[in-house]
């Protein structure tokens, strides 16, 4: 391993809560957020030996793969059938274990609006506010830094008009 | 709504965003779990590489090892080698663990193990990471000034200490205002709570992200709040009295300044990190003020208090920048002429310089890094002001651009 990759078990420490947030942010349940966030960490130890520090910080390595993560779900069910089916049928959190465990969401109607939100708006804020710069996530969704933050102060106000909306 | 409230609402939105995402994480057991699953799954003999790899590489970050030792403690890996084969515990075995501890001495990590640092923001209208802050003392930033260094700044250390903080959560908020005695009143905006007791108001404020603002905490003394008592003593003294009655003391290095022109006299603990080979060097805000915890007592009464909210720290050493190329970077504000305007541009000489310490905010985990604070005095309508400039000190090849 060359001296300037760390161990895995330090990007995995360090990282896991804020890639399990990220897709959090995305996915209707916690349940479908640990399954993708356990698939990242698989996928991530696989190919940890090939990952290049040089080119890329590991933040932006693990949330590419993330992201890869969570539009494969997304593709794989269907985004739209998969709310619905979410608003359709999801328990009460009273009998969701998942969401009993998961003490430490307190924002779970904000993220709420976030995940309605348009995809690449939703992906903006999630990766904006995980810790990334502009400029990584300008790279990781294929646009300039500039577009990048033009993307996401657009969609803060597209959920901050959701939020009140949802108020009114 | 007007402009200005509709930016307040979502300021106030992003700082929510900030606590969502910080605060959003997998039920406990989950990291364990998954770290079990992903270490069987792994063939046995990689297991093994692994280990005895991490371990030799934390011997080779040992210097002058003897090789007697080495051979020692190669059986000893291979022990363990053996143990990480069970998939339990670390299986690198390397030097960068993040045991994380509280106080004035940081944990040590190896060079280079947070990655790529973000670059200082010292204003807030440019990100370039060699764009120094100019700042005048006392006095509204007066931009373009002609520059020049007529002082000595001899650096004999080639790397610094960096230190990083995960942010604090509402529940260390929480836990904080608990240890006080206090009770939780409301969550307003901006704040993880607002907390009261017998005599005071106590409200604890995350890492403000722009302008740059360490984790606080402010109290503010109600009309019951009694009088520090004790004769003969001094402002200072007064403090210390009041710190250690709530058990507020500093528990890292800090000198203290009174200010005693004026009513509440400030009692101000500047807080210091070490930097071996240099000394210790300022806590300073963007505009290189210090800062860390202060007292402000009006007829020996605490009125406020307001300090750096306690967090773990940890540390390591990266690569800083030469004498030389901080001089420049403190330069490079610099202008040559007189403004376009016609106005005079003051000629200003920056004759002292110091290592200091800046807030460094980056989303869950933020920074506090080593910045270059360069000084010169000046007159101005009869007036002698001080011209600050802030300039990065870690190497542009460990900062994001």
């Amino acid at each position: 391993m060359p001296a300037d990759r760390p161990p895995f078990e330090d990007l995995y420490r360090e990282y896991l809560g804020r890639i399990y947030a990220y897709v959090r942010a995305q996915v209707g349940t916690s349940a479908d957020a640990e399954d993708i966030a356990a698939q990242v960490f698989m996928n991530a130890y696989q190919a940890y030996e090939r990952f290049e520090p040089r080119n890329t910080t590991p933040a932006a390595w693990l949330f590419r793969i993330a992201r890869n993560a969570t539009l494969d779900h997304f593709r794989a069910q269907g985004r739209r059938d998969r709310l619905r089916r979410t608003i359709e049928h999801q328990p009460s959190p009273e009998g969701d274990p998942a969401s009993q465990a998961e003490e430490r969401i307190q924002y779970r109607a904000l993220l709420a609006h976030v995940a309605g939100l348009p995809e690449r708006q939703r992906d903006a804020i999630s990766l904006r506010h995980s810790g990334l710069q502009f400029d990584e996530v300008g790279k990781l969704m294929g646009c300039s830094e500039d577009a990048a933050k033009m993307l996401y102060h657009r969609a803060v106000r597209a959920l901050k008009d959701a939020v009140r909306k949802a108020e009114a | 709504m007007s402009e200005p409230e509709e930016e307040l609402e979502i300021q106030a939105l992003q700082r929510e965003l900030d606590d969502a995402f910080a605060t959003t994480r997998p039920r406990p057991p989950f990291e364990d779990e998954l770290w079990l699953r992903m270490q069987s799954s792994r063939p046995a003999t990689s297991r093994l590489r692994d280990a005895i790899a991490g371990f030799l590489q934390g011997i080779r970050e040992v210097p002058a090892v003897p090789a007697a030792a080495v051979a020692a403690l190669l059986v000893v890996v291979i022990g363990a080698g053996t143990v990480a084969l069970s998939g339990l515990g670390r299986g690198g075995g390397g030097a960068s663990t993040a045991t994380q501890y509280n106080g004035s001495a940081p944990n040590q990590l190896t060079a280079g193990t947070f990655g790529r640092l973000p670059t200082p923001v010292f204003n807030s209208s440019s990100k370039s990471a060699t764009a120094p802050n100019v700042t005048a003392g006392g006095q509204a930033d007066l931009g373009a000034a002609q520059l020049t260094w007529t002082g000595k700044l001899d650096l004999t250390i080639s790397s610094a200490p960096v230190f990083r903080y995960r942010e604090p959560t509402t529940k260390d908020a929480d836990q904080f205002a608990s240890a006080l005695g206090a009770v939780l009143r409301d969550r307003p905006s901006g704040f993880f709570g607002m907390y009261t007791a017998t005599d005071y108001t106590l409200k604890v404020r995350r890492t403000v992200q722009s302008p740059p603002s360490s984790p606080a905490y402010f109290i503010f003394a109600s009309a019951t709040m009694p009088p520090v008592e004790a004769a003969g003593a001094g402002p200072q003294d007064l403090a210390d009295i009041f710190l250690a009655q709530h058990s507020l003391s500093p528990q890292w290095r800090y000198t203290v300044s009174v200010d005693s022109t004026n009513d509440p006299v400030r009692v101000r603990y500047e807080r210091q990190f070490d930097a071996p080979g240099y000394g210790t060097a300022y806590l300073v805000d963007p505009n290189g003020n210090r800062y860390g915890l202060e007292v402000d007592l009006s007829a020996n009464r605490p009125v406020v208090v307001s300090g750096l909210l306690p967090t773990n720290l940890d540390q390591a050493d990266y690569k800083i920048v030469t004498s030389e190329e901080a001089i420049r970077s403190a330069l490079a504000s610099s202008v040559a002429a007189p403004a376009a305007s016609g106005a005079a541009v003051p000629a200003i000489q920056l004759n002292k310089a110091e290592l200091v310490y800046v807030l460094v905010p980056a989303g869950d985990h933020s920074f506090y890094e080593p910045a270059f604070l360069f000084s010169g005095e000046y007159q101005m309508n009869g007036q002698t002001l001080t011209k600050r400039v802030l300039v990065p000190a870690v190497d542009p090849s460990q900062r994001n651009p």
